[in-house]
């Protein structure tokens, strides 16, 4: 499941960013590494958020910079959600 | 038949407007094989001017934003040298709001616009300093709220009064088509900076010099440009773009295409019905396009431009209730004309006037437009010039069938998909993932409108399509 949830993920920011889902692994820091602007930013929430409907809490951005925290954070909603 | 053209291009562009346009740039910059067809006989899109009887009109931008240091307009005409081709000046002034209790001024000095509104709302002084300076420096952190929240959210959290509230939302109103209530606010926040912080920016000799600047570049970097050429189906074989069929049957095949036009007639028409799911269409078929508008026309006597001393937007709101006076707009109530925006030309030749309304269709406008136009001139002359009909030697109107005509957006809307919250940063609307290859750029991206919006969009499918280049 978690591969799942990484998978679909890794395909939302690599639409976004234009890097291919090889090189979005875990470890990528979204600003540094991925040129994600505060823009791209909404859009990869947005996207996430219809995809796995579920509601990101804002106070929650600004703790997520790299690719395994947004999973684990949209793991953490799925599973509060059940 | 389908005539076989062999060239394969890189990219295929639908659409001229300043999205098409930036777009075009960057990629034929990088040394790609570009083509762009555009239905029109001129590029621009929404940026346009015409000639009448001696006076040059724009038809409906007017103006643009983003060009502070940093802005994405500066960063895309210095990348593509477009500033070494026109000469930008800058309203200031920049807009004029004026309602029956208050005349707000929104300078091109952010403390001196701070300074009038503080003044005029005193009580709500801090809250005006707090409010314009999240507007002009957002901090991203903040920014991700606006995701999904109205401006009214964002407008409640900073302000008590409920007419500075109006006063601040309405050019947000003709910029986006919505009240506060219904705006998403980070469309709200992006329009409020790039258009009145951050606006008031001019070509010297028309808004016409800004498309015109990029085609030139354009062809510069080697790309091709084809005018009056209507583009009649994006051709998808086993979920890929193949190409583009354009006038007389001739098929262009193209790595991308990049539909800078009507979302709805991308997908339904050009794209078909049958080419797409059923989810999709009845998507589509769902989502809510923005108001279009009536555009008025005028061409003045050389008294005229004794009157002012150089040009400016000059935005009238005679009701507080933003909700009343969209619903009344959305309506096409005519007779309460309780909104509207006026621009004096930059060479005070000029004045264009408009206000948001319906579509309605060709019949209607053919009955009422000039009444309309009649009893817009009278507002007008009762509220923001007196004696401005005696001066008027040229005048003509552009309706909501006009703008489709010209544009072919659905519905002549004027900034794509209405900008409420549920309808922002919709991929499908932008890189949708069940076509691979195809792109759309311009307002119906959901991602921002008016010039600064579609540059941005443009410059980001741009990025996404030289990255896929290279690898």
């Amino acid at each position: 499941m978690q591969g799942d949830i990484e998978k679909e993920i890794v395909f939302i920011i690599a639409e976004i960013s234009g890097f291919e889902e090889e090189e979005i692994t875990p470890d990528k820091n979204f600003f540094d590494d991925l040129e994600i602007d505060s823009i791209k930013a909404i859009e990869i929430t947005v996207a996430i958020e219809k995809k796995f409907k579920i509601s990101v809490r804002d106070e929650d951005v600004p703790n997520i910079t790299t690719v395994r925290q947004a999973v684990d954070m949209v793991q953490g909603l799925l599973a509060a959600k059940q | 038949m389908t005539l076989q053209n062999s060239e394969q291009y890189d990219a295929v562009i639908i659409g001229a407007g300043i999205g098409g346009l930036v777009c075009g740039c960057y990629l034929a910059k990088a040394g790609m094989k570009v083509l762009i067809a555009e239905q029109h006989y001129k590029p621009g899109g929404y940026c346009t001017s015409f000639t009448r009887k001696g006076f040059t009109f724009d038809a409906a931008a007017h103006s643009f934003g983003g060009y502070r240091k940093d802005g994405i307009v500066r960063k895309i005409f210095e990348d593509l040298e477009i500033d070494k081709k026109i000469k930008i000046k800058r309203f200031d002034p920049i807009d004029i709001i004026k309602t029956p209790d208050y005349k707000v001024i929104f300078w091109a000095d952010l403390d001196k616009t701070i300074d009038g509104l503080q003044k005029s709302f005193p009580d709500e002084r801090d809250n005006i300093r707090k409010f314009l300076f999240f507007l002009s420096r957002p901090d991203p952190n903040s920014l991700i709220r606006t995701r999904s929240c109205t401006f009214k959210h964002l407008l409640d959290e900073y302000f008590k009064n409920d007419k500075l509230k109006a006063i601040l939302s309405f050019p947000l109103f003709g910029n986006g088509g919505l009240p506060p209530s219904q705006m998403s606010a980070f469309i709200g926040s992006k329009i409020f900076t790039e258009t009145l912080l951050d606006g008031g920016y001019y070509s010297g000799s028309g808004m016409q010099a800004l498309p015109d600047a990029f085609v030139e570049k354009f062809k510069e970097f080697g790309g091709e440009i084809r005018l009056s050429c209507l583009a009649k189906k994006i051709r998808v074989e086993d979920n890929k773009v193949k190409g583009v069929v354009v006038e007389k049957n001739d098929f262009i095949s193209s790595k991308c295409v990049v539909s800078s036009c009507d979302a709805r007639q991308t997908f339904l028409t050009l794209i078909g019905r049958n080419k797409i799911s059923y989810d999709m269409v009845s998507k589509i078929n769902n989502m809510t396009p923005s108001l279009s508008m009536f555009v008025l026309y005028l061409g003045m006597d050389e008294y005229f431009k004794k009157l002012f001393k150089h040009g400016i937007n000059l935005w009238f709101l005679s009701d507080y209730d933003l909700d009343k006076v969209y619903n009344s707009a959305k309506r096409g109530n005519f007779n309460s004309l309780s909104r509207y925006l006026i621009h004096i030309s930059h060479d005070r030749k000029s004045v264009l006037a408009y206000m948001n309304t319906p579509y309605k269709n060709n019949k209607y406008w053919n009955v009422n437009k000039r009444h309309i136009s009649e009893a817009f001139i009278e507002k007008i002359e009762k509220e923001a010039i007196p004696g401005i009909s005696d001066h008027i030697v040229y005048q003509d109107s552009a309706t909501p069938p006009t703008l489709n005509r010209y544009t072919l957006n659905y519905k002549g809307a004027a900034y794509g998909w209405a900008p409420i919250p549920k309808q922002l940063a919709d991929l499908d609307f932008k890189k949708p993932s069940f076509i691979r290859g195809l792109y759309l750029a311009g307002h119906w991206s959901t991602l921002g409108l008016g010039i600064p919006g579609v540059s941005y969009i443009a410059y980001n499918i741009a990025n996404l399509i030289m990255k896929k280049y290279k690898s």
